[in-house]
C-alpha cells in the first residue's frame, strides 16, 4: 500500500526590517556637506542588530549616527564591541546625488555583488571567524539636503537555496528542552550575552551533553564539538518575534551550514530575549531538511533576494526631517520657546498670538528705527515695514544698529533696503519689507512738477498705514510727523511717537482717532477723563502739559544727540506698544501716571502701567510719565481736521 | 576629599549626580524588572586634562516599545512608485518569504537623564519615534504616555515640556524644564525627613524620578524609595 506522502512544508522566513535613526541622517548630512560633496562612491557602514526583545514586536536592523565611519571628535564614548543590543553588522551605502540616478541604480547587480561577498566569505571560512558577515546588507539612498528629506531602500541579501529548505518541526524552545536542559541553556545564553567578548557574536553552537549541561560555542569550534553532545543546535540571534517562523538571518546561516558541513537535517535555535534575559518560551527550536549540495562548484553564486518591502510594496522608503534639521525652522522654534518660557515663568496672561500677528510700520530707519526694530524682534514681532528715503552714510553704522560698514561703501545702500536685509540676517523668518519714500511735509514748498509725485506719496503713505496695525513715528523732523499723525488718527491706528533732543527724549502713544468714539461715547460728559481721547504729538505744543518741567524744544532738527538716548527711547517705544497690545482696551486704554498708580499689578495690564507719555533726560538720569488729552483744535487729530481730510 | 552624603538645597554637584545615578540604576534593576535597566553613558572629554577622576555622563533608557493602536495617517508618497518598475521584472518570486500581516505600529521611546550644570539638577530628556525613524510629535507622545497621577507637583507650574537641543547629541529632544526642580526637591525632602531639608544623595535621583517619571508615564515601585 503506497504511503500517502505529505508534501514537505517549505520553511518560510520572516523578512527583516530596517530602522534608521534620525541621528544617522543628521550625521550623514554633515558628512556629505563637510566632506563628501558630490562624491558618490559607496561608503562602508555598520548596522546594529540584536535578538528580539519583545513578544509582539520584531527587532530591526538599525542605523545610528555611529553607523557612519567616525570622523570628528564626539563627546560620547564610541560604541566599541561589547554592546549587547548593538551587534555590529557590515553594510554598504550607495548614495546618489539626484533622485533620477537613485531610480536608475541597477538594484539587481548591486544585490548580486553583496550576495557574492557573502558567498565568498562562506567559502573562504571568514564567516566562521566573524559570523556577522552573514547578515551583510546594502542601502541605496538619495539625500535631498535642501528639503531635508531622505529616500532610501534596504536590501538584506539572502542566498536562495534550491530546492527550498523544508521544515520538519518548529516549537518553542521550552517545549523542546527538558526543564533541566532549559535551565542550563538559559544560563549558558545569559552568560554568553553578559560577556563583552561574545555578546555581539550573533551565530553560535548550542551543545547539550547527556547530563543536561549546555554550553555555547563559537562556530569555528564545530569540529571540536563533534561527539561531545547529545544535542547540537545551530543558534542565532533571531530578530523575529513570531511563534511560527524564524527570522531572516537563518537563510544565510543555512547556506553556510550546507556549504561547510553538508548536513541533511539541521537543528536550529532561534534565540530571543525578553527584558534582557533569555526567554525560552519566545525562542524557537526547529528542525530543517536541507537538500545536500550536489557538488556544484563553489564559484557559482546562488541567486539572491532581499529588497525590503515598504508596507508590502516594492517601493523605497522616505522620511522628512525638515522640522528637526532645517536651521530656519529650528531658529523659529527656539525664539518661540523663549517667549513661551517668559509667559510660563513670569507672565501667564501674556497674549503671544497678538504679538506674532501685529504688523508694524516704521517711519524712519535711522537711530530710532533700528533700535525699535531690534526690540520688536525680541518680543517675537515678525512683521516690520520700513519707510525711509535716505541712504546709509558713513557716520551711521556706529549709531544705527542694523547697518554695517559694507552698507556705506560705494554709493551707499538705501536704508530701507539695508534694514530689511539686516533683519533677515538676524532672524530668517522675519516678514519684512522696505519702502524708499520721502514723507510729505507741510511747510515745505513743492514745485508744480513734483505735485503729482507728492500726492502719490501721500496716497502711498495712507495705504501703508491702512495695511498695518501699529505705526512708529521715528523721523528726524517735527513736520514729517504731521501727516502720519493725521492719517493714523483718521484710520484709528496705534501710533507711537518717539523724538530725541540733545540729552532728552520723549515717547508717547497717540490717543484713538476722533472717529473712534462711538455715538454712545460722544454723548457722555466730555469732562470725564476716562472717555477722553489721549492727545497726539501736535495736540499740545511741545511743552509738557501738566508739568512745569522745562524742556528743550524737541522740534529742532536734531542730528546730534547723546548716543544713549536712541536705545532708551526706542526700547520704551516698543514696550509702550506691547503694553497697548496687551491691554484689553487697546488703543483706547486710558493713560496711567506712575505717580498715581498703585504699586501692585494692575488688573488691566499684567505688564504694569500704561502711560500716555514718557519724558526723560540723560543729564538728570530721570524719567517721568505724563498725561495729555486730545485737543479739539489739534492740527492733526481733531475732529475738524479729520473731517475735512 | 569631602563627599557630602546629603544635599540640603535641592541641588546636586557633578559628582553627586554620578553617585546618585549609579544608586538609581542599581535600585531600578532590582525593583523594576518590568523595564530594561538604565545604562550609564560616559562622556569623554578629550580636550580637557582633568586632575581628578571626574566621570561625567548621563543615564540612558532606550527603545521602550509602546504599541500604538492609532491609525498612522502618513500620506503616501506617490513619487516612490517610480522606482519599482525595474525591480518587478527581474527579481524572482520567492516562496520562502513570509508575507507578514499588518501589525500595530510600534512607537519607540528613549529617555536620558542628563545633568544640568547651570541649574545643578538632573533633567529628563525624551523622544519618541516610529520604526522608520520619524520623530513623534508631542501630542502623539502624550497619548502614548499619559501622565500618571494628578498631584500638586504635576501642575503646569512645575512641569513645562520644551523642545531643545540635546546637550550632547545635537538634535532636538523634548525635555522637562528644570527651573522648578530645586524647589520641589526641597519640598519633597521636607515632607519625608524629619531633619529639615536633608536629602541623601543616593536617594536624590530616585525621589526626583518618582515625580518626573510620572509626567512621562514611568512609575517606579515604592520599594525603590527605601
Amino acid at each position: 500500500m503506497a504511503e500517502k506522502e505529505t508534501p514537505p512544508i517549505i520553511l518560510q522566513f520572516a523578512p527583516l526590517n530596517s530602522s534608521v535613526d534620525e541621528g544617522f541622517w543628521h550625521s550623514f548630512s554633515s558628512l556629505k556637506l563637510d566632506k563628501l560633496g558630490i562624491d558618490d562612491s559607496p561608503i562602508s557602514i555598520t548596522g546594529f542588530s540584536g535578538p528580539c526583545s519583545h513578544p509582539q514586536v520584531s527587532n530591526h536592523l538599525t542605523l545610528l549616527s555611529e553607523s557612519l565611519p567616525l570622523e570628528e571628535e564626539s563627546l560620547i564614548g564610541t560604541t566599541s564591541h561589547g554592546n549587547r543590543n548593538k551587534c555590529p553588522v557590515p553594510g554598504i551605502l550607495y548614495n546618489t546625488n539626484t533622485v533620477e540616478s537613485f531610480n536608475k541604480l541597477d538594484k539587481q547587480s548591486l544585490l548580486k555583488a553583496e550576495a557574492k561577498k557573502i558567498w565568498e566569505d562562506i567559502q573562504s571560512g571568514k564567516a566562521l571567524e566573524d559570523s556577522s558577515v552573514l547578515s551583510r546588507f546594502l542601502v541605496i539612498s538619495f539625500a535631498d539636503l535642501k528639503k531635508w528629506s531622505f529616500r532610501y531602500w534596504f536590501a538584506f541579501p539572502a542566498l536562495v537555496l534550491d530546492p527550498p529548505v523544508s521544515l520538519i518541526e518548529l516549537k518553542p524552545a521550552s517545549e523542546y528542552f527538558s526543564s533541566e536542559e532549559a535551565e542550563s541553556v538559559s544560563a549558558a545564553c545569559n552568560d554568553w550575552r553578559d560577556s563583552d567578548l561574545t555578546t555581539d557574536v550573533p551565530f553560535f553552537l548550542v551543545s547539550v551533553s547527556s547530563d543536561s549541561k549546555a554550553s555555547i560555542r563559537h562556530l569555528k569550534d564545530w569540529e571540536a564539538c563533534q561527539g561531545d553532545h547529545q544535542k547540537l543546535l545551530f543558534g542565532f540571534y533571531d530578530p523575529c518575534h513570531l511563534p511560527s517562523n524564524p527570522g531572516w538571518p537563518l537563510r544565510n546561516y543555512l547556506a553556510l551550514i550546507r556549504s561547510r558541513w553538508n548536513l541533511e537535517t539541521v537543528w536550529f535555535f532561534c534565540y530571543r530575549e525578553s527584558r534582557g534575559f533569555a526567554d525560552l518560551n519566545l525562542s524557537l527550536v526547529g528542525q530543517a531538511s536541507v537538500t545536500l549540495s550536489s557538488g556544484e562548484s563553489a564559484e557559482t553564486v546562488p541567486n539572491s533576494v532581499g529588497w525590503e518591502l515598504n508596507k508590502g510594496k516594492r517601493v523605497p522608503r522616505s522620511i522628512s526631517l525638515a522640522n528637526s534639521m532645517d536651521p530656519t525652522r529650528l531658529a523659529v522654534s527656539a525664539v518661540d520657546l523663549n517667549l513661551k518660557l517668559m509667559r510660563w515663568r513670569a507672565l501667564p496672561s501674556l497674549n503671544l498670538n497678538v504679538l506674532s500677528s501685529v504688523k508694524c510700520l516704521l517711519l524712519g530707519a535711522g537711530t530710532l528705527g533700528c533700535q525699535v526694530a531690534r526690540t520688536l524682534m525680541g518680543w517675537g514681532i515678525r512683521n516690520i515695514t520700513f519707510v525711509d528715503y535716505g541712504k546709509v552714510a558713513m557716520s551711521n553704522p556706529v549709531r544705527q544698529s542694523l547697518y554695517t560698514f559694507e552698507d556705506c561703501v560705494g554709493r551707499g545702500e538705501f536704508k530701507a533696503v539695508a534694514a530689511v536685509k539686516s533683519l533677515k540676517q538676524i532672524f530668517p523668518a522675519m516678514e519684512t519689507s522696505g519702502v524708499v519714500m520721502a514723507i510729505p511735509m507741510p511747510g515745505h514748498p513743492i514745485s508744480s512738477q513734483e505735485e503729482d509725485s507728492v500726492l502719490g506719496d501721500c496716497k502711498r503713505l495712507s495705504d501703508l498705514i491702512e495695511s498695518h496695525d501699529a505705526v512708529f513715528l521715528l523721523t528726524d523732523t517735527r513736520e514729517s510727523r504731521w501727516l502720519p499723525s493725521l492719517l493714523c488718527a483718521n484710520a484709528n491706528k496705534i501710533a507711537i511717537n518717539a523724538a530725541l533732543g540733545f540729552d532728552s527724549y520723549m515717547v508717547m502713544r497717540h490717543g484713538a482717532g476722533p472717529t473712534s468714539l462711538s455715538d454712545d461715547m460722544q454723548n457722555l460728559d466730555i469732562n470725564k477723563t476716562n472717555t477722553q481721547r489721549l492727545g497726539c504729538y501736535f495736540c499740545n505744543d511741545v511743552v509738557a502739559p501738566q508739568d512745569s518741567m522745562t524742556d528743550r524744544t524737541l522740534d529742532q532738527q536734531c542730528t546730534v544727540t547723546r548716543p544713549g538716548l536712541a536705545p532708551i527711547a526706542g526700547a520704551l517705544a516698543v514696550e509702550l506698544l506691547v503694553g497697548v497690545l496687551q491691554h484689553p482696551h487697546g488703543i483706547n486704554a486710558k493713560g496711567d501716571n506712575s505717580s498715581l498708580s498703585n504699586t501692585g499689578n494692575n488688573d488691566d495690564s499684567p505688564l504694569g502701567i500704561l502711560p500716555h507719555q514718557i519724558r526723560g533726560s540723560v543729564s538728570q538720569f530721570s524719567q517721568i510719565t505724563l498725561l495729555g488729552q486730545a485737543s479739539n483744535s489739534c492740527t492733526a487729530c481733531s475732529e475738524t481736521v479729520s473731517f475735512s481730510f | 576629599m569631602d563627599s557630602a552624603r546629603e544635599v540640603s538645597d535641592g541641588r546636586l554637584t557633578v559628582e553627586g549626580f554620578s553617585v546618585a545615578s549609579r544608586a538609581f540604576a542599581d535600585k531600578w534593576k532590582i525593583h523594576n524588572q518590568s523595564f530594561p535597566p538604565w545604562s550609564w553613558v560616559p562622556l569623554i572629554n578629550r580636550t580637557l586634562l582633568v586632575s581628578k577622576k571626574q566621570e561625567e555622563g548621563y543615564l540612558s533608557l532606550e527603545k521602550i516599545i509602546i504599541l500604538s493602536s492609532l491609525e498612522e495617517e502618513i500620506p503616501e508618497d506617490e513619487s516612490l512608485n517610480v522606482a519599482t518598475d525595474c525591480l518587478e521584472k527581474e527579481e524572482t518570486v520567492d516562496h520562502t518569504i513570509l508575507v507578514p500581516t499588518m501589525e500595530n505600529e510600534a512607537h519607540y521611546y528613549d529617555f536620558h537623564i542628563v545633568y544640568s550644570a547651570s541649574y545643578k539638577v538632573p533633567v529628563l530628556y525624551f523622544r519618541g519615534y516610529c520604526s522608520g525613524g520619524e520623530p513623534l510629535a508631542l501630542d502623539v507622545i502624550k497619548k502614548d504616555v499619559p501622565s500618571c497621577s494628578v498631584s500638586l507637583l504635576l501642575e503646569s507650574k512645575w512641569t513645562f515640556i520644551t523642545q531643545e537641543e540635546h546637550p550632547y547629541l545635537n538634535r532636538p529632544w523634548f525635555k522637562l524644564h528644570p527651573c522648578g526642580t530645586e524647589d520641589w526637591i526641597k519640598l519633597l525632602s521636607q515632607s519625608s525627613s524629619s531633619s529639615g531639608c536633608q536629602m541623601p544623595i543616593v536617594l536624590y535621583l530616585v525621589s526626583w524620578f518618582s515625580v518626573v517619571g510620572q509626567v512621562v508615564g514611568l512609575r517606579i515601585p515604592l520599594e525603590m524609595l527605601n
